[in-house]
Parts: C-alpha cells; structure tokens; sequence
C-alpha cells in the first residue's frame, strides 16, 4: 500500500521525478567511477607483480625496479645465495639494456635477459620460447611491437648489435638472432618494442662490464603469508647489503604515493557525488511534502499513524535513489571505461595496469551508502510532514 | 636532496657509482630547484649535477654522452639539420626539441584529456542539479504565479520575472562557486606543491575558465527559469490555486 502511493507520487510529476532520478544517476556513476579509480590502481597493480607469484624484487640498492640504469654486481652469487635459502622457492634474475637493430625504422630496442626456466615477464604467445645460444645464433622472444615496427615475423632472422661506436661506426659486438617467438611482456609498456634473450647471450652482447651483472632479480617465497614473506624480505636485506629487496606491498605503497593525486580526486569527486545526491533527494522530497501538506494533513485526519506517514515519505527518498543508482550503475561502468582509455595512454605503463577495476565489494559499498545517504536526504522532511499539526494544515488547505 | 640530507653549499659529500663503494669527494657548489616540469612532477629520486667530464670518470664512461643539445645558426632550417644529422647518424638519432617536447609532456597531456572528461561528466551532473533545483524551486511558487495571473499580469511579464530571478541566482551562484574555486586552487596548490615538491601550478581559476563557468550556469538558469515558468503560465491560474 505505501508502495503504491510513494510510487503514485513519484508518477504525479514525471518530468519532475526523471530530472531527479537522472541527476542521482549521473552523481551514482561518478562515484562508482571514482570507487573504481581509488581501489583499482591497487588492485591492478597487486594482480600485475603477482601474475607470476613472484612476491618480492631484489633491485640495486635504493633504487625500484627499472627506475634508473643501474644494475647489480656479483649477481650469480647473490642468485645462488637466495636460491640457497630454503625459505626461497624461486629466483628470476632479469638484465635489462638497449640494443641496436638493422631497421632504420626501429634503430634500437629494449632488450631484456633472463633465465627461461624462471622468467616470470612473459606469456609466449606464437612460436617458441627462448634458448641458449645454438652455435652462432640467439634465439629471440619479441613484443608485438617489436614486429609491427621493425616489420620482421616470427622465424626471421636479425642481426642485433651492442657498443655502438659513432665515430668509428662500428658495433662492438653483433650477434645473428632468430625470433623465436612473439610474447606478451607484463611489465613492459606496449609502446615499447621488446626482444627478450638468454640471460647469458645478453651479458655476452653486452661486453666484460656486464659479464656479472643483472638489473633486478624477482623471488618467490615458499610461504604465502606477509609475515613470512616480509621475514624473507628483511633477510635479504640483511645478508645482501648491495641490494634493497621491495615486498608487493612495499611496491604498491611506492607506486600509490606516486599516484596518490588520482586516490585524492577520487576522494574528494565521491565526496561531491554523495553530497549533489543527498541535497537532489532532500530538496525534491521536501519540496514534494510541502506540496502535499494537505494531502498529508487528510491521511493523518483519517487515522493514519505518523510512521505510517514517515514510511511513506521515506520510501519516495529511497525509491528516487535506487532508482537512480540502478541507472547510475550501467552509466558509471561505461564512463570508467572512457575514462581508463584516457588514463592507459600514461607513458611507460604496463599494457595490463589499468586505472578503473571493478571491485564488486567496494562498488556495492559506495552504492550502498549513496542510497542510505539518500534515505537520510528524506528523513527531515518525512519527519516535518509526520509532524504536521493536522488542523491547521487542513485549515490553510481550504483557505489557500 | 638538500633538506632531506641537511646538506649546504660548500659541504663536502662523498658519491659513487655503486653502493658500498666509497666513490669521490665533491663539494657542493650550489643547490638547485626542480624545474616546474609535469614530466618528472611524480618522480621523487634525488639530484645531482656534475661536470660532464667528472661524470664519466666516475661511472667509467670514458667519452660517452647520453645525448646532445645541438643549437642551428640563426636563419638555419632545425629540420634540414635533423635530416642531415640522422643521415650520417650511426648508433643515435637526431630529434627536432619540438618533438621531443611533445613526447616529454605525453604524462601532463594525458592528464588533461582526463581532467577534461572529469570536467564533462562534472558539468553535466551540475546541470542536471541546476535544472532540477530552478525547476522545483518555479514550480514550488504556483500560488503565487497564480495570484500574479489573476490579478491581470501578462504571461510573457511572468515569465521575464522568473527568467530575472533564475538569472540573478545563477549569477549570484557563479559568483560564489567561483570564489570557493579560487579558495581550493590555493589549497590545492599548496598541498601538492608541497607533496611533489615542485614550484608546478596544479590548479588555476583563468579568466576563461570563469567565463565558462558563469556563462554555463547562466544559460543553464535561464533555460530551467523559461521552462519551469512557461510550463506554469500555460496551466490555468485556478488549477494552480488547486481548485
């Protein structure tokens, strides 16, 4: 029965009750957006340095991983001191350098070296993976990138080069590699054309002050849980001095601070959304009871309780924002994903991150408390219309 | 690098190319303030500057440069040069500063466009509250619309003091959005200023900017004001009184 007359109210002025429902849209999808916006860089992040259940990265000491040129030196005795640890299950070392192509539309290429049975920066996806060196020839990993760019296929073989010389020009070393295969690089971003090589054949390349060297080494604990992965952390630390070792956690945390200007819009964007739904529903139901003392003032004559008149009026405010948040839900997924085409055109982001995730947990949480925000909007003037002294409200009704 | 090491000028500091190393004894000439730079705004390493010779003898770099700042006599084409460099260029590539500009400021670009699309969802949501408050504030009047009416003023002087009305809260309502507009660019300057430690202006109230603004909202309460108003002037002045 209340059902059926907050609904006949709302119905009474339908211009009125659209324009409304479609503002608490627009305010419900940009706070899905901003939800999506705050909980997703995170999200996407953790989902993207635990794609190969790597839980901690070995970088030179004070530096990210791949946040400057340097490398580590010694590297196969701190590999084979981790590996010694029977609390590690796996460590990747990975070196990174540019190396010289053929291709005068690609002159160079981001060249990453890494061990194939640990590698954990790749998903093969046409031909094979990589291999030690056969004889005089490298076989190659390479991007997409690499191939539309350089406009080789998978099977050809290149010549790749190190120690450029401009003056004698002159390559120091070059090598014949065949491209094994095409891959997916996970932490690369797509823009940049990729070749990956043994770790050795790149050392190789790369001359005497390389031989020893790696950029990075990526390590997976045995046990899952932070504490025992954080214990493995600060053993590294501890055992390793030229080195600084990043949890997950760490990492996210670093890359959020970075970020942190998209978490503070986000907050304060949702903040304004919250607020542009409560006063949209506080002043409509307001205005609407106003209209209607008198009808309120005859339902209270005929003995209708005052919660029976607070429930109604309540139910207009929660009837508006549901159903404005229903449509603000379909609306919020295809704004954010406009807005996370806009934002994955960062340079030097991994062709994975992305800025909007739906997390269905958080998503129905901001929802949720827009609608209760919204029930509290109707809560004053269902309050005001309970109250209606009934012989005056009747009174100025037939007066005017 | 300076405040957080407690260094000054003429303090020796000891750099190296590798940790744990003990590396060159320099002192410091001069301490420098970030470039207000898009680019690097969310880089937060630290920043030395050194000879360029003293640079490469410490990294072991003999005569290697990462690139070249290269300046054409005037009246000279930059283009023909990059043409003629990259021609011979072996092991390197010329690049016009134009172009290089560009591909530096791809982060504060990409910002933009993302700025701007917030900026189209926030307009529209403003409009849709805009027109949703003039319209129920008008409609909220019909009594007194219907007086007006029954004493004998025209429709169309309704409407003109509806639309008078709409267009004085829009503007009065600009004015005061633009002054809460100015207030947050400061705070918000101040609070990310000091975040990344740049001079960068995060937020700036242009004159352009407020004309947009106050001309939006003023066609915006116009519309809503003519609309509400002549909805209610076409409705018979006793079924506004309610009888």
């Amino acid at each position: 029965m209340r059902f059926t007359l907050a609904f006949a109210t709302l119905r009474r002025h339908p211009a009125r009750t659209l324009l409304a429902i479609l503002g608490i849209a627009v305010a419900a999808a940009l706070l899905l957006d901003m939800v999506m916006l705050a909980t997703g860089m995170s999200e996407s992040f953790r989902s993207l340095l635990m794609t190969r259940g790597y839980q901690l990265r070995v970088s030179p000491k004070g530096t990210l991983p791949f946040d400057s040129e340097a490398t580590i030196d010694g590297a196969t005795g701190i590999v084979a001191a981790l590996r010694a640890s029977p609390d590690i299950k796996a460590v990747s070392p990975v070196l990174g350098a540019t190396l010289s192509m053929p291709s005068e539309k690609m002159p160079t290429a981001f060249a990453l070296g890494l061990e194939r049975g640990v590698q954990g920066d790749y998903t093969v996806e046409r031909g094979t993976d990589i291999s030690d060196v056969d004889g005089n020839v490298i076989h190659a990993v390479v991007s997409r990138t690499f191939l539309e760019r350089s406009g080789y296929d998978v099977g050809d073989t290149i010549t790749i080069a190190a120690g450029i010389d401009a003056q004698l020009r002159t390559a120091a070393r070059t090598r014949r590699a065949v491209l094994a295969g095409q891959a997916r690089f996970i932490y690369v971003p797509n823009e940049t054309p990729v070749i990956a090589l043994a770790l050795p054949a790149l050392r190789a390349m790369l001359g005497s002050g390389f031989r020893d060297r790696m950029s990075l080494a990526m390590v997976e604990s045995r046990a899952n849980d932070s504490t025992k992965v954080e214990a493995v952390r600060a053993w590294i630390a501890q055992t390793q001095p030229r080195v600084t070792a990043i949890s997950t956690d760490t990492a996210i945390r670093q890359v959020e601070e970075r970020l942190s200007y998209f978490r503070q819009l986000a907050f304060v964007l949702g903040a304004i959304s919250l607020g542009i739904g409560f006063l949209l529903v506080s002043t409509l139901v307001t205005l609407s009871v106003n209209e209607r003392r008198g009808e309120i003032a005859v339902l209270r004559a005929i003995g209708t309780q005052r919660t029976g008149v607070l429930q109604q009026v309540l139910l207009e405010g929660l009837m508006l924002s549901g159903a404005g948040i229903i449509a603000g839900l379909g609306l919020g997924v295809i704004t954010a994903q406009w807005l996370n085409t806009i934002l994955r055109d960062f340079p030097g982001l991994p062709a994975a991150f992305n800025f909007f995730v739906w997390s269905p947990g958080a998503a129905w949480r901001s929802l949720a408390l827009l609608l209760v925000s919204g029930s509290i909007a109707g809560l004053l003037p269902a309050w005001r219309a309970a109250s209606t002294p009934v012989a005056r409200a009747l009174r100025e009704e037939a007066v005017g | 690098m300076a405040s957080d090491y407690g260094l000054k000028v003429g303090d020796i500091a000891r750099i190296s190319a590798s940790p744990g190393v003990t590396g060159d004894s320099v002192r410091i000439a001069a301490i420098f303030e970030r470039r207000a730079d898009p680019s690097e705004v969310a880089r937060t390493e630290l920043r030395v500057r050194l000879h360029l010779d003293q640079l490469q003898q410490l990294l072991g770099l003999d005569d290697r440069v990462d690139r070249f700042a290269v300046g054409v006599r005037a009246g000279a084409d930059a283009d023909s040069a990059v043409g003629r460099i990259n021609h011979v260029a072996f092991g390197f590539r010329a690049h016009r500063s134009r172009d290089v500009a560009v591909g530096s400021s791809r982060t504060f670009r990409v910002v933009e466009r993302f700025h701007r699309a917030i900026g189209i969802i926030t307009i529209v949501a403003s409009a849709v509250f805009l027109l949703c408050l003039l319209l129920l504030t008008v409609e909220e009047r019909r009594r007194d619309i219907a007086a007006l009416r029954l004493m004998g003023i025209s429709r169309a002087t309704v409407v003109r003091a509806v639309v008078i009305e709409a267009t004085i809260v829009s503007l009065l309502g600009s004015g005061i959005g633009a002054l809460i507009g100015w207030i947050s660019s400061l705070l918000v300057n101040a609070h990310y200023q000091a975040v990344y430690r740049t001079p960068l202006t995060f937020a700036l109230l242009t004159p352009g900017i407020f004309w947009f603004a106050t001309s939006l909202s003023l066609a915006l309460g116009i519309a809503a004001g003519a609309l509400a108003a002549w909805r209610l002037v076409r409705t018979p002045p006793l079924a506004l009184m309610g009888r």
